[in-house]
C-alpha cells in the first residue's frame, strides 16, 4: 500500500472511522535535474539575503506577509496556533447530490482507506460506503492537512471512498468578463453542429488515451542516450476560420458519415500535421494509415504497435 | 479590468475552426508568505549554485539531466526537451465527444475558461452545440511546451477547458486491497446511517463554505501587525465510540449537529 499522507478519523454524526488518505493521482512524469553544463554537477538552489548578499540557512528563514505595504513577520508556532482544533478529523457536515457539484470545484483526489484492520473500523467504513452508494450522495466535510484547512467531497468510486479537496467559491473566477462574442448561431447551424458532435461521439474510455507527451519524452531521452539526433517537429499552422460556417459543418458531417476523418480536406491541404506526429493520432487514425501502407497484422495491433510499425518499426528512431 | 489571457489558439471540431483565448479559471486564495531573512527582514533570493565550484551558475549554463542510475545522467538541452511538446502549439482538435457527466471528477485536473477572439467567429455555435448535446469534446492541448489531454464543455455561458489526468495516473481503490472484515454492517445500522444521511441532506451551495483557515491566518497577521500577543493553543483528538450506539445518539440528538 502506498504511503499514507494523512491519518485521522472520519466523523459522521457521532460515528468515528479511523482512516488514512493516500493520493489518488500518480506522478508518472519524467523529472529532470538541473545540471551545470560544464562539469555535469547537480545544481543546488540556495537562499541568499538580498541585503547582505550572504547565504541564509533554513533556521534563519522567517515568513513575511505584506499587509498594505507593512511587512508582518509570522512564526511557525503562531501559524500553528490558528489551525482549527479538531485537526485530525474529517467532519462530515452535509450530503449533496454528485450531479449538483460541478467538477470545477474538485482539486486533488485522495483515496480514503480504513486505518488498521480492527473489526469495528472495517465495519464502520463498509457502512459508510454502502450507505453513500445507495443514496448516491457526496459527503461534504472539512479537515486540516499540513497547515491548511480544506473543504472536501467524499464519494464512492470503485467500491472505496474517494475524497477530493475542493476549491472555495471565491477561488473560481467569475465568467462574466470572459468574451463570448461571435455571431449568434442560426438554429439550423446548431442542429448541424449537434449532429456532427453526435456522429463523433463515443463512450468515455479513459484507457484509450495515452500520455503522448510522456511517450515522446521517453523517446527523446532514449535517442539522446543512444546519441541520435533529436529532431524538433515543425509546428502545425493555426487553421483559419471557415468563411462559410454552414458549408464547413455540412462537409465535415458528410466526411464522418462516409467513414472518413472529419477534417479530411484540411489534412489533404497540408494545414494539419501530415505524418509528422504519429503518437498524437487516435488508434482509428493510425489504423487508417496502416491500411494505406498495407501493414501486415494491423487489425490486431495496439496503438503503440501501430506507431512503431508506421515509423519503420524502430522505436525512438524518428 | 478585463482578465489577461494566457494562451491564443484555435479549437476545431469537424471542419469548424474557432479562434479562442484561454483564461485561468482558478485563483488560489491561500495566504502566501514570502521568505525573508529573520535577522533583517530582507527578501531572500534563490540562487543556482554549482556545489563543486561553489559559484553561482547562469541559467544559460544549465542543462537538463535525466538520472538513469545514481549520478548517471542523460543530458538534454532545453530545446531537446521542448521537442517532446509535439507540433500542435496553437490548435486543439476535438476529435471525439463523450457524455460530459460520464467523466469521473477524479480525472479533472486544471480548468481554464475559453473566450472568443473575434466577433464573427463560431464560438457561440460551439458553446450552444456542447450545451445542447451535454457532451464534452476530447482533444490535446499544448501549453508551455507540454501536451495535455483536455475535455472541452459548456459551463454556464462560457466554454471550459479541463486538463485531464491519464488513466494510468489515477489510482483505483481496487489497488489497495482494503480488507472487507468478518461481517458487514447490520441491516439496522445501514438503515440508521441512511436516516442520518437524509437528515444532513441539502442542496450544494458553494458560497455557504468560507475558507475559515484563510480568515484566521489573515486575522493572525492583523493581530500581529497591531503588536498583540499571540496565544499558542493545543489541539485534541476525538474518541472512538461504539458504532450502533453512536448512530443512535446522532439521530436522537436532532440530526447529529
Amino acid at each position: 500500500m502506498p504511503r499514507a499522507l494523512w491519518t485521522g478519523s472520519l466523523s459522521f454524526g457521532l460515528v468515528n472511522v479511523p482512516v488514512q488518505l493516500l493520493s489518488a493521482a500518480r506522478d508518472l512524469d519524467y523529472h529532470f535535474h538541473e545540471l551545470h553544463e560544464k562539469d555535469k554537477v547537480r545544481i543546488e538552489q540556495r537562499r541568499f539575503c538580498s541585503k547582505e548578499d550572504v547565504e541564509v540557512l533554513f533556521e534563519e528563514v522567517a515568513h513575511a506577509y505584506d499587509l498594505n505595504g507593512k511587512q508582518v513577520i509570522v512564526t511557525d508556532a503562531e501559524l500553528a496556533s490558528v489551525e482549527p482544533r479538531k485537526t485530525r478529523t474529517i467532519d462530515i457536515e452535509a450530503f449533496v447530490e454528485l450531479a449538483d457539484v460541478d467538477p470545477i470545484y474538485f482539486d486533488h483526489p485522495y483515496l480514503v482507506a480504513p486505518a488498521g484492520d480492527s473489526e469495528g473500523t472495517l465495519r464502520a467504513y463498509r457502512l459508510l460506503v454502502e450507505v453513500m452508494e445507495r443514496t448516491k450522495r457526496v459527503a461534504l466535510g472539512r479537515f486540516v492537512m499540513r497547515t491548511k484547512e480544506y473543504l472536501a467531497a467524499l464519494r464512492v468510486r470503485d467500491g472505496g471512498l474517494t475524497l477530493s479537496t475542493m476549491l472555495f467559491h471565491d477561488e473560481i473566477r467569475p465568467t462574466k468578463p470572459i468574451p463570448t462574442g461571435g455571431q449568434k448561431p442560426a438554429k439550423k447551424q446548431v442542429d448541424h453542429a449537434v449532429a456532427l458532435i453526435e456522429a463523433l461521439s463515443t463512450d468515455w474510455d479513459p484507457s484509450s488515451y495515452e500520455d503522448c507527451y510522456r511517450e515522446r519524452l521517453r523517446r527523446v531521452i532514449e535517442s539522446k542516450r543512444k546519441r541520435r539526433k533529436i529532431e524538433v517537429p515543425e509546428a502545425e499552422r493555426e487553421p483559419k476560420p471557415a468563411p462559410d460556417l454552414m458549408a464547413a459543418l455540412e462537409r465535415a458531417l458528410e466526411n464522418v458519415r462516409a467513414g472518413k476523418h472529419p477534417r479530411a480536406e484540411a489534412e489533404a491541404n497540408g494545414s494539419s500535421n501530415g505524418d509528422g506526429d504519429l503518437v498524437g493520432l487516435s488508434r482509428e487514425q493510425l489504423y487508417e494509415r496502416a491500411q494505406k501502407e498495407d501493414i501486415p497484422g494491423r487489425t490486431k495491433m495496439s496503438k503503440k504497435q501501430l506507431v512503431d510499425a508506421l515509423s519503420g518499426g524502430e522505436p525512438g528512431g524518428r | 479590468m478585463p482578465p489577461r489571457s494566457i494562451w491564443n489558439g484555435t479549437i476545431t471540431f469537424g471542419l469548424v475552426n474557432v479562434p479562442v483565448k484561454l483564461y485561468s479559471a482558478i485563483e488560489s486564495k491561500t495566504v502566501h508568505f514570502s521568505e525573508v531573512h529573520a535577522k533583517d527582514g530582507a527578501q531572500l533570493e534563490h540562487r543556482r549554485i554549482c556545489p563543486k565550484e561553489g559559484k553561482e551558475v547562469d541559467y544559460d549554463e544549465v542543462v537538463k539531466g535525466y538520472e538513469v542510475s545514481p549520478d548517471q545522467y542523460v543530458i538534454l538541452e532545453k530545446d531537446e526537451v521542448k521537442a517532446a511538446a509535439g507540433d500542435r502549439g496553437k490548435v486543439v482538435h476535438l476529435t471525439e465527444f463523450v457524455d460530459a457527466e460520464e467523466i469521473d471528477p477524479v480525472f479533472f485536473d486544471r480548468t481554464y475558461f475559453v473566450g472568443s477572439r473575434d466577433a464573427k467567429d463560431a464560438y457561440r455555435l460551439l458553446h450552444e452545440a456542447l450545451r445542447r448535446s451535454g457532451r464534452a469534446g476530447i482533444g490535446r492541448f499544448t501549453f508551455h511546451d507540454r501536451e495535455y489531454l483536455v475535455a472541452v464543455r459548456a459551463l454556464d455561458d462560457v466554454i471550459a477547458l479541463h486538463t485531464l489526468r491519464f488513466h494510468d495516473e489515477v489510482v483505483s481503490p481496487d489497488e489497495l486491497d482494503i480488507p472487507s472484515g468478518q461481517r458487514g454492517p447490520a441491516a439496522r445500522e445501514v438503515k440508521m446511517a441512511a436516516q442520518l444521511v437524509e437528515s444532513l441532506d441539502e442542496d450544494f451551495r458553494p458560497e455557504r463554505y468560507e475558507d475559515s483557515y484563510r480568515n484566521s491566518v489573515l486575522d493572525l497577521i492583523k493581530r500581529k501587525a497591531a503588536g498583540k500577543e499571540i496565544d499558542l493553543v493545543a489541539q485534541e483528538e476525538p474518541d472512538h465510540d461504539d458504532l450502533a450506539a453512536a448512530l443512535e445518539a446522532s439521530l436522537g440528538g436532532g440530526g447529529g449537529r
